[in-house]
């Protein structure tokens, strides 16, 4: 990377624990600030915060490990990470972030992923966002599927592909935007089925669907992104309930880009435009918040994605950070 | 690892004081017992010692083994692409299988030519470089350059090492002293020679023709050839084709074009040659060679030269191409003047590339012509030719020409007698343009964004407005809304150096921002928006509450430009707003072609700078200026011109001005003198739209052809001065020999000249007279292109003008591989450390063990001496040594008894064994009794010395003292029991209280005194 960026990439981690350690200035404030900050009070955390800080993993670059703007993330069933950056590279993880293989897209020069997803058989579901279609890999990194692959709105093409998945019976949900923000979806042998939604504002409508997860009774919860709200439907497309309003006061929302669900009411989303999660009921009741804007461990910046894994840890994808964040929430 | 070491260490030998210390504290000391003696002694001693040490700047040392190395890639022009896959085959191998994990060493690699760049950052991560991505200038090698920016790379805690990889032919800086000071820092040098296998080279060395070129007279064109051996080689004749070209204007002869035998050496051939007309003429010499392998590079085999024949004047007019003939009318009219006109369009393939071509024109007519037509260069170089080189630059209105034709704040605007803005006036029209940037992932794409956007503010004129809708933590404006960007254009430009543009979600927000900002803008005249996106945000809306209707309603225009866009979607949408809003859509490939996209689009803004008036008005005579000689009031009506301002310089005379609209003086021709040259602005047109009343006046063709030779170049007798140059080594010599029309030599002459570089910038060039009637000067020239030199004898004389052209970079001249650099600068010998290594291989071995044969030398070897790192600790010593006497002055000053410890652990001992000792009980309580005995008698003997005294007014006190003194004699502590026990709700009379009672007796008694 050639320029002025140069300079600030030198300061590895290092090398940044160990000017913390002992500068002067920096302790002296930490010491007083801390006392000071929990009597008084007032901050994010105090008030709305439910999360607690477990794990911070990932650093920038682009050797093996390192991220380079992640922007998806999907947990398998064994508990490995599954996480996109804009190099198209798919890395594996261990949950401590170790990292255990990694592949790359065909071809990325128009545009990298957006979005992964497991189907039912454990397979990967890649959103090959600018290619307009639906990659499927196994957890080794096998290109087993292609869907679509046609810019358009006819049934079967795509416009910008977000999200992807598979319900109870099978059948395959597919999110887009562009000039045809809806979502499609296609039987067991991927044959089309129906499609809904529509650029719009009104019930039903989405401008940039960014992601979906289905609930135990098959319901499909979609991140209605640049309208700021969730909304949920059922497996034939039809509108059950929708909830948010742009802001960033607790409960409200701002670009939602992830969401996930734990099967005990709860709704997990990250908010792009407020650079936190927010844990909500699923009737829209917030029950607070983790982050803020920031580049220290517990802060975060333009989060993309989150995935929970199987003891119930909710893992953020810190976009602008190039890292990931393990939060108890 | 960690050790302490001293910056001052002279300073510990204080601590030879200690004894003295120990000594006198001994004796002080000597009243607060063995125990706290020592201790204080022991404290007072480690405060002493840290001050001392703290004086002595105690620094905590880390030392590291990692090593940074850091690759230095030559990419001047004399390395081939070949060699550049293969070195970059080298670098990506030695990383990978060289550079040590588990110990963190970082890799980094930076490629250099004229200038350097860091293409991969030093990191601790095994980068692979699959080609080079930075463009540099490639024109020169700066080795020493290059090894100064890799000195500012390293980190500061790891060994160091630079490996360069090069041909070690530099031609700027000094590598080896540069070696010299990297050893001083501790910084290890390998090198790894480049070497191309050569046989041999063929070059044009250069074209010369005589300085005193006249019309008429035959002269000799001579091309000088070499034919060189590689070293070590035998060279045979090489046979080939040598042409010689002429160009004059956009006319290009082919003189000869022979076949010939080069034999090895340097060869010399001649072409007879003689000129007809007057013109600025480029002799081109190409030497073809009939067996491509016979020679290595090509790009040597041409040189060239150029020589001006001097006639009469001569004219350029410069007319757009999407409006030809737009001035067909003024062409036609000024050669009936006999003016030389030659007339050329805005094309791509017609315009200038070249000062030297301006050269053959005295004046350059640039007849409503738009800014976005010119590169910058171009925009230079009129500019330069009417300030450096004395040409003469008149620019006619029309709606592209001066503010209105994106000129604003260009140099042509400076070189202009008239300011392209508007000032003074009391209703100005203004502009208002909004830009919303989106993160590119194209390569440099942030940097073009800030190119762009920087392009476009600078068109802005003061009073219009500007603002930046970008993506930081969410959209916001870069500054506060749309600012007038007058007083806030610097800081607005220091702003977008620093924007870094990030992954908006959609346009709808940011389309909302602009329309609510150019909701408050009710004065902005022309309201326009562009978009600069890879197209992926999601769709606004396009309903009636949507931003885009938003803007539409106020008539805002939104151009897009796609910029790295995602393939067709991206394409869709951004075409989709620009059509809906009426503004335009243009595709990017090419970064470099967006500048002036931006320019254009802000030139829209800048619409009402045109003022019309269909009903006409008659422009007035301010000043009788020689322009307008013969010339009276009234003139002919005009219905329209671009509205600018006088600048405010004595030079500058306003010959016309126009009385609409009221109340403005708006320049319709000015005039002044910029450097050597003249330039005249002439706001209004020569008929086509605005001054269609003029075409049919009797004095249209002498107020035009007085306009055009006044601006015009002086010409004259320009007496018998020759100027010749040579150039040799990097550098051009100037002679000047001057005679005067007897032949006699003409000293002691000022001569002022000034050259012009192929980059337009000015160089000195200080001429000296050396000999009678010889004058001599020399000049840097290490940039290819055109040099162009002019020489004004004396006031009067039309200037001398002379040009000297280097064809190819210095890189291009076949040298072998700088061995002896190479070899001096792996073996400087670093402080501590061993000297470098010069990695090298046969070139005769297949490259695949080339390549092993080089990396049989471990880059990332250890002979360096390890990397440390200081840390000053002196605050903390002084901080504990603070710490520590507070200890001290306790230890002195407070008695701590230790008489508790005993009991208390008795007590616990006995709790946790249950045992009960009833002896040991009644001895406490006998001596808590006695203890409680003594206590109440200090406290009544306070007491007693607090108490009230009597006096003799009080009687009943002196009683009660009596009775007191009658007693017989009880102690003080039985007395205290016995009265506690027979008052105990009574509480003993404060001193005050007691004063209070004294004095309230003392008034009672006194009222008594009183007669009633």
């Amino acid at each position: 990377m050639p320029g002025s960026t140069a300079a600030l990439m030198f300061l590895g981690d290092r090398e940044l624990v160990h000017s913390m350690r002992i500068e002067r200035r920096s302790f002296l404030t930490r010491l007083l600030g801390t006392p000071v900050l929990a009597t008084l009070g007032g901050c994010d955390e105090d008030r709305t915060s439910k999360g607690r800080l477990r794990a911070v993993w990932g650093r920038a670059g682009v050797s093996d490990g390192r991220f380079n703007k992640p922007r998806a993330m999907a947990i398998d069933a064994d508990d490995l990470i599954y996480i996109v950056d804009i190099t198209a590279r798919i890395q594996v993880f261990t949950t401590a972030g170790e990292f255990v293989r990694g592949w790359q897209t065909p071809v990325h020069v128009n545009g990298r992923p957006t979005g992964l997803g497991f189907d039912r058989r454990g397979n990967l579901l890649v959103a090959d966002t600018h290619y307009f279609r639906l990659l499927t890999y196994s957890r080794q990194g096998e290109l087993l599927e292609t869907l679509g692959g046609i810019f358009g709105h006819a049934p079967g093409e795509f416009g910008f592909v977000t999200d992807a998945v598979e319900d109870s019976q099978g059948n395959l949900y597919v999110s887009e935007y562009g000039e045809y923000d809806r979502i499609q979806k296609f039987s067991r042998d991927r044959k089309f089925l129906l499609e809904w939604g529509g650029h719009g504002s009104e019930s039903g409508q989405f401008a940039r669907p960014q992601c979906m997860a289905l609930d135990g009774e098959d319901h499909l919860w979609v991140s209605d992104a640049c309208n700021h709200r969730i909304q949920v439907f059922d497996t034939n497309g039809r509108f059950i309930r929708l909830w948010g309003t742009n802001g960033s006061e607790p409960g409200q929302l701002s670009y939602p880009y992830g969401l996930a669900l734990d099967g005990q009411g709860h709704v997990y989303v990250t908010e792009y435009g407020n650079h936190r999660v927010q844990k909500f009921t699923v009737d829209g009741r917030s029950l607070g918040y983790w982050g803020r804007d920031g580049r220290a461990a517990g802060e975060l910046l333009y989060p993309w994605a989150l995935a929970r894994d199987s003891r119930g840890l909710v893992y953020v994808l810190d976009t602008g950070n190039n890292r990931v964040q393990c939060i108890e929430l | 690892m960690f050790h302490v070491a001293f910056d001052s260490p002279w300073y510990l030998a204080l601590l030879a004081a200690l004894p003295l210390i120990w000594w006198s504290s001994f004796r002080s000391l000597g009243g607060l017992g063995r125990v706290r003696r020592a201790v204080a002694i022991a404290l007072r001693t480690l405060v002493f010692a840290l001050l001392v040490l703290a004086l002595a700047e105690t620094q905590w040392v880390r030392t590291t083994d990692r090593l940074t190395v850091i690759y230095l890639l030559d990419q001047s022009l004399s390395i081939s692409q070949a060699q550049t896959d293969a070195m970059i085959k080298y670098i990506n191998e030695s990383i990978r299988q060289q550079r040590d994990r588990a110990r963190e060493d970082r890799a980094g690699v930076i490629v250099f030519g004229t200038e350097s760049a860091v293409e991969l950052p030093p990191l601790d991560e095994t980068q692979q470089m699959p080609r080079v991505e930075t463009t540099i200038d490639r024109e020169h090698t700066n080795l020493a350059g290059a090894m100064k920016m890799a000195v500012a790379c390293f980190p500061h805690d790891t060994e160091k090492r630079i490996v360069i990889l090069t041909d070690g032919n530099q031609n700027i800086g000094d590598a080896l002293a540069q070696a010299r000071a990297l050893a001083e820092a501790n910084i290890g040098i390998d090198v790894v020679p480049i070497r191309s296998q050569s046989f041999g080279e063929v070059s044009v060395e250069k074209v010369s023709i005589p300085s005193d070129v006249r019309r008429g007279q035959p002269f000799d064109v001579s091309v000088v050839l070499n034919n060189k051996a590689a070293a070590g080689h035998e060279r045979g004749p090489i046979d080939g084709r040598l042409q010689i070209v002429r160009k004059a204007g956009n006319r290009e002869q082919m003189l000869t074009d022979q076949e010939i035998t080069l034999d090895p050496g340097i060869r010399v051939f001649r072409w007879r040659e003689e000129i007809d007309a007057p013109d600025f003429y480029t002799y081109e010499a190409r030497f073809v060679p009939q067996n491509p392998a016979d020679d290595t590079l090509p790009q040597n085999n041409q040189a060239t030269t150029f020589t001006h024949v001097r006639g009469s004047g001569q004219v350029l007019v410069l007319e757009d191409f999407e409006n030809k003939g737009e001035f067909d009318l003024l062409v036609q009219r000024l050669r009936e003047m006999n003016i030389e006109v030659a007339l050329r369009s805005t094309r791509p393939d017609e315009l200038f590339t070249d000062l030297a071509q301006l050269q053959p024109f005295d004046t350059v007519i640039l007849a409503n012509v738009p800014r976005e037509h010119f590169s910058d260069e171009q925009v230079e170089m009129l500019a330069r030719n009417s300030q450096n080189m004395g040409g003469g630059l008149v620019m006619i209105g029309g709606p592209n020409s001066f503010g209105a034709g994106g000129w604003t704040n260009t140099p042509v605007e400076e070189a202009m007698p008239v300011d392209f803005q508007i000032k003074n006036a009391k209703v100005i029209p203004v502009g208002a343009l909004a830009m919303l940037m989106h993160a590119s992932e194209m390569a440099d794409g942030n940097y073009w964004q800030k190119v762009i956007a920087r392009e476009a503010l600078k068109t802005l004129g003061d009073q219009d407005y500007c603002g930046v809708i970008h993506w930081g933590l969410r959209e916001e404006w870069l500054w506060r809304g749309m600012l007038k960007v007058g007083t806030n254009r610097a800081q607005m430009l220091g702003r977008l150096d620093r924007m870094t543009p990030g992954d908006m979600p959609e346009f709808e927000s940011s389309l909302l921002l602009a329309r609510n900002a150019f909701a408050n803008l009710p004065d902005a005249a022309s309201k326009h928006m562009i978009i600069i996106s890879d197209g992926d945000p999601a769709d606004p809306n396009y309903g009636p509450n949507g931003g885009m209707a938003g803007l539409m309603k106020q008539g805002v225009k939104i151009s897009t430009v796609a910029i790295g866009a995602h393939g067709p979607a991206g394409h869709a949408r951004l075409r989709s707003i620009a059509l809906k809003t009426g503004g335009k859509y243009y595709v990017v490939t090419n970064a470099k072609t967006l500048p002036r996209i931006y320019q254009k689009e802000a030139r829209r803004i800048s619409r009402p700078l045109v003022f019309e008036r269909g009903s006409g008005f008659r422009p007035q005579i301010k000043y009788p200026h020689e322009m307008i000689q013969g010339i009276e009031n009234p003139l002919p009506p005009i219905t329209g011109y671009v509205r600018t301002t006088a600048k405010e310089n004595p030079l500058v005379e306003v010959s016309l001005v126009a009385p609409e609209p009221p109340g403005t003086n708006n320049p319709i021709l000015a005039s002044w003198t910029y450097g050597l040259g003249k330039t005249v602005a002439f706001t209004t047109d020569t008929g086509k739209r605005w001054a269609g009343a003029w075409t049919t006046w009797e004095n249209f063709d002498r107020l035009f052809s007085q306009i055009v030779r006044w601006s015009m170049r002086p010409t004259g007798e320009a007496g018998k001065f020759t100027v010749s140059t040579d150039v040799r080594d990097g550098k051009v010599r100037v002679v000047v020999t001057a005679l005067d029309k007897d032949d006699e030599f003409l000293n002691f002459l000022n001569l002022i000249s000034m050259v012009v570089g192929p980059d337009m910038k000015p160089i000195d060039l200080a001429v000296q007279q050396t000999a009678p009637g010889r004058y001599i000067g020399e000049f840097d020239a290490k940039k290819t292109g055109s040099y162009l030199l002019i020489v004004s004898p004396r006031p009067g004389m039309a200037p001398i003008r002379a040009g000297v052209s280097i064809p190819y970079s210095d890189e291009f001249r076949e040298r072998e591989t700088n061995e002896a650099l190479l070899s001096s600068m792996a073996h400087v010998v670093p402080k501590q450390g061993a000297a470098g290594k010069v990695i090298d291989a046969p070139l005769d071995l297949k490259s695949d063990e080339r390549l092993a044969k080089l990396l049989e030398t471990n880059t990332f070897r250890h002979d360096l001496a390890p990397a440390t790192s200081s840390q000053g600790v002196w605050h903390l010593l002084v901080l504990t040594g603070s710490c520590l006497f507070f200890f001290d002055v306790f230890v002195r000053r407070v008695t701590v008894s230790f008489d508790w410890v005993g009991p208390l652990a008795a007590g616990v001992r006995s709790r946790i064994l249950g045992r009960q000792s009833r002896p040991d009980v009644a001895a406490t309580m006998e001596r808590l009794r006695s203890r409680k005995a003594e206590v109440v008698d200090q406290l009544e003997q306070k007491r007693a010395a607090l108490r009230f005294e009597p006096t003799a007014e009080s009687p009943g006190d002196a009683d009660s003292m009596q009775e007191a003194i009658d007693q017989p004699a009880t102690s003080a502590a039985q007395r205290a029991k016995t009265q506690a026990s027979l008052t105990p709700e009574q509480e003993p009379d404060s001193y005050t209280t007691r004063l209070l009672k004294a004095k309230q007796k003392a008034r009672g008694e006194m009222k008594k005194d009183q007669p009633d």
